[in-house]
């Protein structure tokens, strides 16, 4: 980027406060005319050092920080974090409490997608669809919030179990919701199809091939729109998925108004889980019998070991590596966020093309600037 | 591909290279690898085993057995199996080569573990920090003998 | 208008330039001190507290609640407070979150940018005393050392109510005429 520029040549930092996008980062572009013809990312702006802060703290003060890593998908990455815990102790939750947690991942998953086609709406110029989706998204952030109390950093997930039940007639609150955002995904879906200017700033834009994508080691909807179904909550599945039905959402197109598709059917898909999870909801315990998880336990030793834990993010695929040395606080934590390898996949699709599908591009992949820098 | 097939083919392949290969379930393997061949253990799962798929790479630091290790996550888009590579490497002089020819992400998790940890990855197309501020290059913050955590300027706290 | 025509500026120190018949020179300062003390001074500021124009650029988890709050459920608009992207085009900064080594010097050339009067207002506990992050080696603390904040919002991250109560108090602060924003 640095090498001499030609005479037509000029390089732009879209810094870090920049209105098309999500989170500071600063993108440089090197242009020719309009076209760009080289692309490099700095982050590290709003990086906190979390794998080190949770050192220092133990695995009940860990559930708090580990809310922070993605703001958005707050009780996925609690998931994560306390997945990997009940791993190494050895114990798994009752199914009254596994359902209780799919009912809040997939509740997660539908208010991300919608603030992320909303923001992607934004970007481009098309301010109705934020607004009409960010409608949409506070219903059923109110669910989610008489659940657990918060709007968006929780702390409701504990080991073995979740903090408190479900509120009495949650399910004759939810239905309603829920059948009104069947009908809203239905207007949408027209809307994207019927008006020209979207289809023709996203059709055939930013295209990946199935085999470019895993070269670059994208996954979630990005790689599910070129047509691999690479789904980690049907290869290896956790919690109680393998119990549900419900299908991966492919597209074979590759390009932005495919990625917009995947995300749309993906929430039909989790409104179909919900259904079922209400219906087959079983009354029992929260903690597992006979042990004390449930009460309260300040100190908790974690017998030595290690383990790698995925689960399924709304963006794709989060992983965490976790080492314990049987004291009460983790000896080193890796976490690995799903939308790290997807910003570093940007630079090369962005080359050749020119500034205005930048926008179009960088907005489809649905980012969250904060766990690509922890 | 089953684990026990996937171990057998790896040990087979690569006698004195890898060691203390172990199945901890159905799913997930660990095996230690020599650090001057695992690049040639990478290439080797990728073309033949079907591992395309590179989770993470990361640094530890073991300080009371005065060495690193660098530890690669590897999985399939095929099937579920993760594999976990470890190397260990000196605490004084830690290098060991890069595998971006390989997998073409590992870039950024390389350029990440240098300038948390100090590990030199040898011919790395582009090796400078990335997420720290450049006047913090040379601290390693993530070592356990840093002196700047934890941070106590704070002045409001209770 | 009549003092206005003797009064030299007294504050600054440039050599006293050609004198142009019939023209009146001064400078902005006289002018604004002068008027902080009669009654038009509630005059414009009713006018700049009912239209608080604040940038956008969310920092860390607050930023979502910042997003929420102007849209459909806890609307801003309302007020007169509507979101800007340039930092030329605006009057609040909205610190919302934590501010780290590598941010602070963008954040320092966005605030001068920013023609004045202006005004700050820290929103979350991680502008007040660290938050979450207050040991973390990558965070700076201690950031109304470095910028006039008039109005702190605690919270972890604090509702888009607590937000709107926020602004709410900057205009009684500006039409107390307490705030240290009218300064710069």
């Amino acid at each position: 980027m640095e090498e001499q520029l030609e005479p037509n040549e000029m390089i732009i930092h879209l810094g870090p406060q920049h209105p098309m996008q999500p989170g500071p980062f600063r993108l440089n572009l090197r242009l020719k005319g309009e076209t760009v013809v080289d692309a490099d990312i700095e982050l590290g702006f709003i990086h906190k050092g979390i794998e080190k802060i949770l050192e220092n703290k133990t695995y009940l003060q860990g559930i708090t920080i580990v809310d922070r890593i993605c703001y958005l998908v707050a009780l996925v990455n609690e998931e994560c974090f306390v997945g990997c815990t009940e791993k190494l102790l050895g114990i798994e939750p009752p199914e009254r409490s596994q359902y209780i947690r799919v009912i809040l991942d997939e509740l997660t998953r539908i208010q991300s997608h919608l603030l992320g086609m909303g923001e992607f709406g934004e970007f481009i110029g098309f301010v109705s669809m934020f607004m009409y989706t960010i409608r949409e998204r506070e219903e059923v952030l109110s669910l989610i919030d008489m659940i657990t109390g918060a709007r968006v950093t929780h702390s409701y997930l504990k080991f073995g179990g979740v903090r408190d039940d479900l509120p009495d007639g949650f399910k004759e609150k939810a239905i309603p919701v829920l059948n009104n955002l069947k009908k809203s995904v239905g207007d949408f879906e027209e809307m994207f199809h019927t008006d020209r200017i979207f289809r023709e700033r996203t059709v055939g834009v930013g295209v990946l091939t199935a085999d470019v994508a895993k070269n670059l080691g994208v996954s979630g909807p990005v790689l599910r729109a070129t047509g691999v179904p690479f789904d980690i909550r049907k290869n290896e599945p956790y919690l109680i998925y393998k119990d549900l039905d419900f299908r991966v959402c492919t597209e074979t197109a590759g390009d932005c108004f495919a990625r917009v598709q995947v995300r749309l059917n993906e929430i039909r898909e989790s409104i179909y889980i919900l259904e079922q999870c209400l219906d087959q909801l079983p009354s029992g315990p929260l903690f597992p019998e006979n042990t004390y998880y449930g009460r309260r336990t300040p100190v908790m030793r974690v017998p030595a070991g290690e383990v790698f834990h995925r689960v399924e993010d709304p963006r794709g695929e989060m992983g965490m590596y976790m080492i314990s040395d049987g004291s009460d606080k983790p000896y080193r934590v890796k976490i690995r966020g799903p939308h790290y390898p997807t910003l570093q996949a940007l630079p090369p699709l962005i080359i050749g093309t020119t500034v205005a599908d930048v926008a179009a591009i960088s907005g489809s992949m649905d980012g969250c600037t904060s766990e690509a820098d922890r | 591909m089953d684990v026990t097939e996937i171990l057998k083919s790896l040990t087979d392949t690569f006698p004195e290279v890898i060691s203390e290969a172990t199945a901890e379930s159905e799913i997930r393997t660990r095996a230690y690898v020599d650090r001057k061949k695992a690049k040639e253990v990478c290439q080797y799962l990728k073309d033949s085993l079907q591992f395309d798929h590179l989770c993470s790479v990361c640094g530890v630091d073991y300080i009371k057995r005065n060495e690193f290790e660098v530890v690669y996550h590897i999985a399939s888009y095929d099937h579920p199996v993760v594999l976990a590579l470890k190397a260990k490497l000196p605490r004084e002089n830690p290098q060991i080569e890069s595998i971006v020819s390989v997998y073409w992400n590992a870039n950024w998790y390389e350029r990440e573990t240098y300038e948390l940890f100090g590990i030199i990855f040898k011919n790395h197309p582009n090796l400078k920090p990335l997420i720290l501020p450049e006047d913090m290059l040379g601290e390693w913050p993530l070592r356990k003998d840093y002196k700047g955590f934890p941070n106590k300027t704070a002045r409001n706290l209770v | 208008m009549g003092k206005v025509k003797e009064k030299k500026t007294s504050k600054s120190d440039e050599p006293s330039e050609e004198e142009i018949p019939g023209v009146i020179t001064t400078t902005s300062n006289a002018i604004s001190e002068f008027l902080k003390k009669t009654k038009a001074q509630d005059l414009i500021n009713w006018g700049r507290k009912n239209s608080l124009w604040f940038m956008v650029q969310p920092m860390g988890c607050c930023g979502v609640e910042m997003i929420s709050m102007g849209c459909a459920h806890y609307d801003t608009d309302r007020f007169g407070i509507i979101p800007r992207n340039s930092p030329r085009q605006a009057d609040v900064m909205l610190i919302s979150g934590y501010v780290t080594k590598k941010y602070l010097p963008a954040l320092k050339r966005l605030w001068e940018q920013m023609p004045s009067p202006k005004w700050v207002i820290a929103i979350g506990d991680c502008s007040i005393s660290g938050g979450p992050f207050y040991e973390s080696y990558s965070t700076v603390q201690n950031i109304d050392k470095i910028f006039p904040i008039d109005v702190f919002v605690p919270g972890c991250p604090p509702r888009p109510e607590a937000m709107l109560q926020g602004f709410v108090e900057l205009q009684e602060k500006i039409k107390a005429k307490k705030d240290i924003g009218t300064e710069y």
